[in-house]
């Protein structure tokens, strides 16, 4: 009995003496990563073509990021009862020299994103979005009609993860972008 | 001998204070005896005898025997003490060898035990302290350490969703709370209100809370209190033993399993070592109505210990290595406030959830790991020298909802935030012997620690440098009833904070000051101590409020910090009274008063921060002076042998003096009222007996709030049931510790004011654990 208990005693301390020598292997700061870089979107680029195939470039940007300057959203000028097609880029323009465009990621996310558009006159209506890969509206392009002239705005949100099958798909998922611009019919 | 491993747990709560004795020439007398149950007469295994204020104690053996050789004439007060009794203490003229059995009787609750420590023998805290002992533990074990420590009086918990809980002291948390894993300093990511102590509750035998300023001892920042965290000593009797426990809890499919191995070396080289390791997995929670999407969780610890401890010296070294990932719920994950506001409008979770175990974004991966080296010296009559090297290292993972844009779908394992602090301490301190009735101890502290943020410029780089010195004095003469505490010290920290993101910010900030304490405590016999403490404690700003900048998308919330911050300063009163009526009445009443000046808050901006994701509202970090005062009380009564009614309470009023109004996110008043039967004779064996306990806790609607600041009003008071059982069995020689625990009993949905996800979801339901301890021995043919 002594003995099985001596080599109980003996094994436990190997044990021990194994686990000192392997399990002390120090975790160390790795500095891995990408130092701080993280790709966002900065930037809307809304472009109305008109069936002349005008194009007309609107933006909103925040290229400073979160705080610091407040975005800066150019006016929509449109013309009155006039159909665009519109469509809608997101890039990231925080580093001048090295612009990115994000909407190729989002075409390839297709089924997890959703652009939403609230809208007053005189933006008659905005449809004909266009669809994901399970045949759900994405909005990346659109159709817009113009009603008589005057002023008001047009919200633009870029959902991730909504649930397209919601009847309110745009007060779920979250919010990646929240543009909101003036908009001048003349 | 398989008893004696099986009560291992229990005594290893004391440990023996240096049972080497100063034996002297002249002084060669014995004193032996006896240590019995007061009502069977059974003898009590190892319980401790010590002399009170000296040095020189030994545990009875087995069969309840002790001996106390070479001690020298005069008189001395004996403590003897065992868990589960009360102590008792006895004075004698010793002239010649004597005998002298000593009676302990039982209690049903162990509140405060003569706690003996190897830092502070004998020499009780002046602040309100409560302990959670190991038999406490055993009931709370498989929630997390904030979880189980939120049944002592003035400690609540500050939650993120159901799966991280932070302790809240008296309403003050995370960098106000220093929490002390082993005696080693826990440095992670403490200052965000959703990172979790990272510390493996089963490692825990004792959790001692100290609620109010204990930085003398403890170190700057301690404006809150202080958790001491302690791992029960390694054996001291040659052999092997250890347990295993088995948990499951029926809310999220929870299972863990622990097991630990320690043992001792017989021979001349009386080694001691243990090993413990944890694993936990659970998956998606549930409230009444609905499951929480991505709230499981799992862990992985482990830790090994070795030590070696003779005559005038003790060496150990200790290695703990914590894992954990968790699942935040998804529900809680928004975009803007537009998305925060239609979240709370629609009053629940879209979609009623199902279970799972896959934990997907957004998550947090956490790790901690620890190595510390101990050593103590007995330097004959000058006292007892002790150096502590530690090194911790922390890396946080936090991965949002979804990866970042422009990266490859490969790279979904790429975190959006991490942060790796590595902390290195040496820690010097020298108790000295009784010098004219005082007692006392000084001490050096030194730190260095590193930050990095690899992902994310939520808080820069950093590295910072501390020291400290202590000395702290304790006046004490027996039987006197007056105890008096005094004690100062002097911190000077310098950091050198560097990049933040893109942002070079290459600043050097310096700060210094003094903390310092007095105390008093005054015991009227058998009936009444009185505690009173005056402490006061600093706190530098952390790095997180003097440079934080960015969203947090979990509180939709822009926040920013002010390099230009002073640090706070508090004012700490207590006054305890403890009742301690051996029969039938065991109760602590405890008064706070706290005074904080530069109290460092977050403040609302009138103007929401426009992102492009929308607009968020603005905090920044500010100060104001602040004041907290509050009542804590537990009691129990034994109203029938075998029945017992409890109550507990937590009353907090908390008020920014600067603005004239509450503080926000302060603890609402709680309450706990408890019975509890215990099945059997009392008898040596009642601290095992089954139990019942039924206990219903009242947590009532916050109303003291600043006007208009949330986005929803704190939700209403809950009425929580819950019921709790245990008992010891015996299969053949085999002992084995069953126990259950059904938390919200009636499967109430409510919603609690310090959670942060309130806006988003109920609370869990009911839960229902069950646990399993397998102690177990094996002789070492002694």
């Amino acid at each position: 009995m002594q003995s099985i208990n001596s080599k109980f005693t003996r094994f436990l301390f190997f044990f021990l003496a194994a686990s000192l020598t392997v399990w002390t292997s120090c975790e160390k700061d790795d500095d891995e990563g990408p130092d701080n870089e993280e790709e966002l979107i900065t930037t809307v680029r809304l472009t109305f073509t008109d069936s002349a195939g005008n194009d007309n470039i609107f933006t909103f940007s925040d290229t400073d990021g979160a705080g610091g300057n407040p975005p800066v959203a150019q006016d929509i000028t449109l013309a009155p009862n006039t159909s665009y097609a519109l469509s809608v880029e997101f890039l990231d323009e925080s580093d001048a020299a090295n612009v990115e465009d994000i909407t190729e990621e989002i075409k390839t996310e297709s089924d997890e994103h959703r652009l939403c558009f609230d809208y007053t006159l005189p933006i008659a209506s905005i449809d004909n979005l266009n669809l994901d890969g399970n045949g759900k509206p994405l909005g990346l392009t659109s159709s817009v009609s113009t009603g008589d002239a005057g002023t008001g705005t047009l919200t633009l949100s870029l959902k991730h993860q909504p649930d397209k099958d919601s009847a309110t798909p745009c007060a779920t998922g979250e919010t990646d972008v929240e543009a909101t611009f003036d908009v001048i019919v003349q | 001998m398989s008893k004696r491993l099986l009560l291992l747990g229990q005594w290893l709560l004391l440990i023996m204070v240096s049972p080497a004795l100063r034996a002297q020439n002249q002084c060669s007398i014995t004193l032996k005896g006896k240590v019995v149950d007061a009502h069977t007469r059974e003898p009590i295994a190892f319980a401790s005898v010590a002399i009170l204020d000296q040095d020189i104690g030994t545990l009875a053996d087995e069969n309840g025997n002790y001996i106390l050789p070479n001690l020298c004439a005069g008189t001395y007060v004996l403590v003897c003490s065992h868990v589960g009794c009360h102590h008792a203490q006895h004075e004698f003229e010793i002239k010649a060898d004597m005998s002298w059995d000593f009676e302990l009787e039982e209690v049903s609750i162990v509140l405060q035990e003569v706690v003996v420590s190897e830092e502070a023998p004998v020499l009780e805290a002046t602040q309100s302290s409560s302990t959670l002992d190991a038999a406490q533990l055993q009931s709370e074990r498989g929630l997390s350490l904030g979880d189980a420590m939120s049944q002592l009086p003035g400690v609540t918990t500050l939650n993120t969703g159901a799966t991280i809980a932070k302790p809240v002291i008296q309403g003050l948390h995370s960098n106000r709370v220093l929490i002390l894993n082993n005696g080693v300093r826990q440095e992670g990511q403490q200052w965000g209100s959703e990172h979790a102590p990272e510390i493996d509750p089963f490692l825990a035998d004792k959790v001692t809370v100290i609620k109010g300023a204990s930085s003398v001892r403890y170190g700057a920042d301690a404006i809150g209190g202080v958790v001491l965290v302690e791992p029960r000593p390694l054996p001291q009797q040659a052999g092997i033993g250890g347990e295993a426990n088995l948990q499951a809890f029926s809310n999220g499919r929870v299972g863990i399993a622990s097991g630990m191995l320690e043992g001792r070396l017989k021979g001349k080289l009386p080694l001691s070592g243990r090993l413990q390791g944890t694993v936990k997995r659970g998956g998606n929670l549930q409230t009444p109505g609905y499951y929480l999407d991505n709230t499981g969780v799992e862990e992985l610890n482990f830790s090994w210990a070795v030590g070696l401890q003779q005559k005038q010296w003790s060496t150990e070294a200790f290695y703990s290595r914590f894992y954990t990932q968790l699942g935040i719920f998804s529900g809680s994950h928004i975009g803007n406030l537009t998305d925060l506001q239609q979240a709370i409008e629609r009053e629940r979770p879209l979609g009623e959830g199902s279970f799972t175990y896959d934990i997907g974004r957004p998550m947090q991966r956490i790790y901690h790991e620890l190595f510390k080296w101990r050593s103590s010296l007995e330097t004959g009559q000058a006292g007892t020298l002790q150096l502590q090297l530690a090194r911790q290292f922390n890396r946080r993972q936090e991965f949002d909802a979804h990866r970042q844009y422009g990266s490859l779908p490969d790279d979904l394992d790429i975190p959006q935030i991490e942060f790796e602090i590595t902390t290195h301490t040496a820690e010097l301190s020298w108790e000295h012997r009784p010098v004219r009735r005082l007692w006392g101890s000084l001490g050096t502290h030194f730190m260095r620690q590193a930050n990095t943020t690899d992902r994310g410029a939520l808080i820069p780089n950093y590295e910072n440098y501390s020291a400290g010195a202590f000395w702290i004095e304790r006046w004490k003469h027996y039987p006197f009833p007056l105890e008096l505490e005094g004690g100062l010290r002097y911190d000077y920290q310098w950091m050198d904070v560097g990049r933040q993101g893109q942002d070079s910010i290459g600043r050097q900030l310096e700060f210094s000051n003094i903390s310092g304490t007095a105390g008093a405590i005054y015991r009227f016999p058998k009936l009444l101590n009185l505690r009173f403490n005056f402490g006061t404690a600093w706190r530098a700003p952390n790095v997180s409020e003097l440079f934080s900048k960015g969203v947090h998308h979990g509180a939709a919330s822009y926040e920013e910090g002010d390099p230009n911050l002073r640090p706070e300063r508090a004012y700490n009163t207590s006054l305890t009274a403890e009742v301690n009526d051996v029969d039938k009445l065991q109760a602590s009443l405890n008064f706070y008063y706290n005074v904080i000046d530069d109290f460092i808050f977050l403040e609302p901006r009138a103007e929401p921060v426009l992102t492009i994701r929308g607009a968020f509202p603005a905090f920044d970090y500010a100060q104001s002076n602040a004041r907290l005062a509050g009542l804590d009380w537990q009691a129990a009564y034994e109203l029938l042998p075998g029945l017992e009614v409890g109550s507990k309470g937590s009353l907090l009023d908390a008020w920014n003096r600067s603005r004239k109004e509450y503080l926000s996110l302060m603890p609402p008043f709680r309450f706990e009222h408890s019975l509890k039967y215990t099945f059997g004779k009392a008898g040596a064996d009642k601290a095992e007996a089954p139990f019942l306990r039924f206990s219903m806790t009242n947590v009532l609607k916050q109303t003291r709030i600043p006007a208009e600041r949330d986005y929803a009003p704190p939700p209403p008071a809950y009425t929580l049931f819950q019921v709790e059982g245990g008992a010891q069995l015996r299969l053949g020689k085999q002992p084995l510790e069953l126990g259950f625990t059904v938390f919200n009993l009636f499967n109430t949905p409510y919603r609690d004011y310090l959670n942060r996800f309130r806006y988003f979801a109920d609370e869990t339901g009911r839960n229902v654990s069950l646990r399993l301890r397998l102690p177990f021995g094996l002789e070492s043919g002694s």
